[in-house]
């Protein structure tokens, strides 16, 4: 089907989704193989290391991500400033760019792996640093792409009508290519090196990407529901301030065990615990917002649903939940230094983290994806298909018992290794050793595998979902 | 040669540590039921009666941070901590919903520019 498509921005965006998905799959093909390393620890041995299957696992997450963020916002620029975006040239010229350089990282990190541990290593073949190993030319690759995106971004937002969502993702946006200025620079001292390596790890996760995903939920709810502009702007911008207010400061739940002064203790202490407020708010500003417009429109004695994309509305309210569950409830578990103490580095922390990045980002981004299939197929309602559920539902089921698998394996780690032992080396091993966590480490393979399965169908979904006859154009 | 082991401990005892994970837990699940029955009551989902419900929940969260805390051994900014953000818990839906439904009401009487 010829793309109903007139925007060039949106044509981009959809080129950062796509290129989005196929990273979405690498970052789950090479998790499966780190989950398998588990429990067979020879596998891939000498050819494709734990450590490396580790790298490029999360590092495909950040990856992907980043270029379903980039998508998402030249895909509501002409909508929210009423132009195409500006520069939209420099744009494509920078898209390519980006997955050139994507594309040789990925192939360095495979083929070539490790380097002599000088300088070579770190400008050409990896940093070494935990979620951001590219190398140094990429990073700086990756600087100049962000700054041209900046650039669309600011202007197209001065020249075109400047909305309360533009507005946000433009501060946002800016704050979110400076941090990572912050994860540039060099030193010996691994304390020092990994106070600012949390600038750009901890700032953008819990605070630019959050007010992002505000932002995106924002525009969601105005094209899905018809949500009143108004209303979701005043949300969007107590989000913002709740957001920013406890992330930033919440920073010292990392500066808890890594050399930084005692202060850091009570500092993250109260920022945190008051880090799950604004997730709070955004899960009811969704409730709020979809009952309110639902009933709107009973009144008028319509009885349909108010919601134009299904599988889209579906995985925004997913991320509603997602967000509550995986940042607010598994990170409030182990965030006051009381009890992180044991939980620190322990398969809790990773539990926390398969739930949080999943729930807190990759269901919106889904959404985004579905958003653009039926904007790009012209359709007027956008019905789930059995494909959709069974992806959505497979999906969600395999993280959630990743996530339960991983929290069980955490448990013992934290009495055995940290409680009883005292993390000590001979404590690592024994709680490593025990039949709970061997038995979490299977289940988080087999869960790991279902969602594999789940993210098939769903790029089967997102090929096919739009040919549906069932949606009304 | 290599370094005696630190030994850090803040004296959770061991048993202690399945109550911690699940009232921490409980705070947040509680503290969920309680801006959503909120509202969903104000939003006439559910019914006026069952408001007093969503402040049980709001005292039941209490009930789970302050059990948490004790496990915890938390000191004693952590626990004035702990206060401040219950007390937000409880005035956050109130302070949303009453800027919530006076821009929705503005919003009404004046035509949607999208």
């Amino acid at each position: 089907m010829a793309s109903s498509l007139t925007s060039e921005s949106k044509k981009l965006a959809t080129w950062y989704f796509t290129f989005a998905a196929i990273i979405f799959g690498a970052q789950l093909l090479f998790g499966l193989v780190a989950a398998i390393q588990y429990v067979v620890p020879g596998f891939l041995f000498e050819l494709l290391d734990f450590s490396i299957a580790r790298i490029l696992h999360i590092n495909a997450l950040v990856v992907w991500m980043v270029f379903a963020m980039f998508g998402s916002v030249y895909w509501l620029l002409p909508d929210e400033t009423g132009i195409e975006t500006v520069g939209i040239g420099i744009a494509k010229l920078l898209y390519w760019i980006f997955v050139a350089a994507i594309v040789v990282v990925i192939l360095v990190y495979l083929f070539i792996q490790v380097g002599p541990a000088d300088q070579t290593t770190i400008w050409f073949i990896t940093e070494g640093r935990e979620y951001l190993e590219a190398p140094r030319w990429a990073d700086i690759g990756i600087v100049v792409v962000a700054l041209g995106f900046v650039f669309n971004l600011y202007a197209t937002g001065m020249k075109g009508n400047r909305s309360g969502i533009v507005t946000v993702l433009m501060a946002d946006m800016l704050a979110f290519a400076g941090l990572y200025l912050a994860g540039m620079g060099y030193t010996d001292n691994i304390s020092m090196d990994q106070y600012w390596w949390w600038w750009v790890i901890h700032l953008w996760v819990e605070a630019t990407w959050e007010v992002f995903v505000g932002a995106i939920a924002a525009y969601g709810l105005i094209t899905m529901i018809g949500a009143h502009r108004k209303v979701v702007e005043m949300w969007l911008w107590i989000e913002v301030a709740m957001l920013f207010g406890s992330g930033i400061l919440g920073i010292g739940h990392h500066y808890f065990w890594i050399g930084t002064p005692e202060y850091w203790w009570e500092i993250g202490a109260l920022f945190s615990a008051l880090e799950p407020l604004p997730l709070v708010a955004m899960f009811i500003h969704v409730l709020y917002d979809w009952g309110k417009m639902q009933g709107e429109q009973e009144a008028k004695g319509e009885a349909k649903s108010v919601i134009t994309n299904k599988p889209a509305f579906t995985w925004f309210v997913l991320n509603a939940f997602g967000n509550f569950l995986g940042a607010g409830i598994w990170g409030f578990f182990h965030t006051l230094p009381q009890v992180n103490l044991y939980t620190h580095g322990t398969q809790f922390t990773s539990a926390h983290g398969h739930l949080a990045f999943f729930g807190a980002y990759a269901t919106i981004l889904i959404g985004m994806f579905y958003l653009a299939v039926q904007g790009k197929n012209g359709i007027k309602v956008m019905h789930a298909t059995k494909k959709s559920i069974w992806a959505t539902s497979m999906i969600v089921g395999g993280v959630v018992g990743m996530t339960i698998a991983l929290t069980v394996a955490g448990y013992v780690q934290v009495l055995v290794s940290r409680a009883q032992m005292g993390a000590t080396w001979a404590g690592f091993f024994d709680g490593q050793s025990g039949m709970w966590f061997a038995q979490g480490m299977d289940w988080r393979l087999v869960m790991g595998v279902i969602t594999f399965l789940g993210f098939l169908i769903l790029v089967v979904d997102l090929l096919s979902i739009g040919k549906n006859a069932k949606h009304e154009r | 040669m290599i370094d005696p082991v630190i030994v850090a401990s803040t004296g959770i005892a061991l048993d202690d540590f399945l109550p911690i994970f699940i009232y921490s837990t409980l705070v947040l699940v509680f503290g969920g039921f309680y801006v959503g029955i909120y509202t969903a009551v104000k939003v006439k989902v559910l019914k006026n009666w069952t408001m007093p419900l969503a402040y049980v929940f709001w005292l039941l969260t209490s009930f789970s941070l302050y059990k948490m805390g004790s496990l915890m051994h938390i000191n004693e900014f952590t626990a004035k901590a702990l206060v401040i953000a219950m007390i937000g818990y409880l005035l956050l839906p109130h302070a949303i919903y009453y800027m919530q439904d006076h821009v929705h009401e503005e919003n009404e009487h004046e035509p949607e520019s999208i």
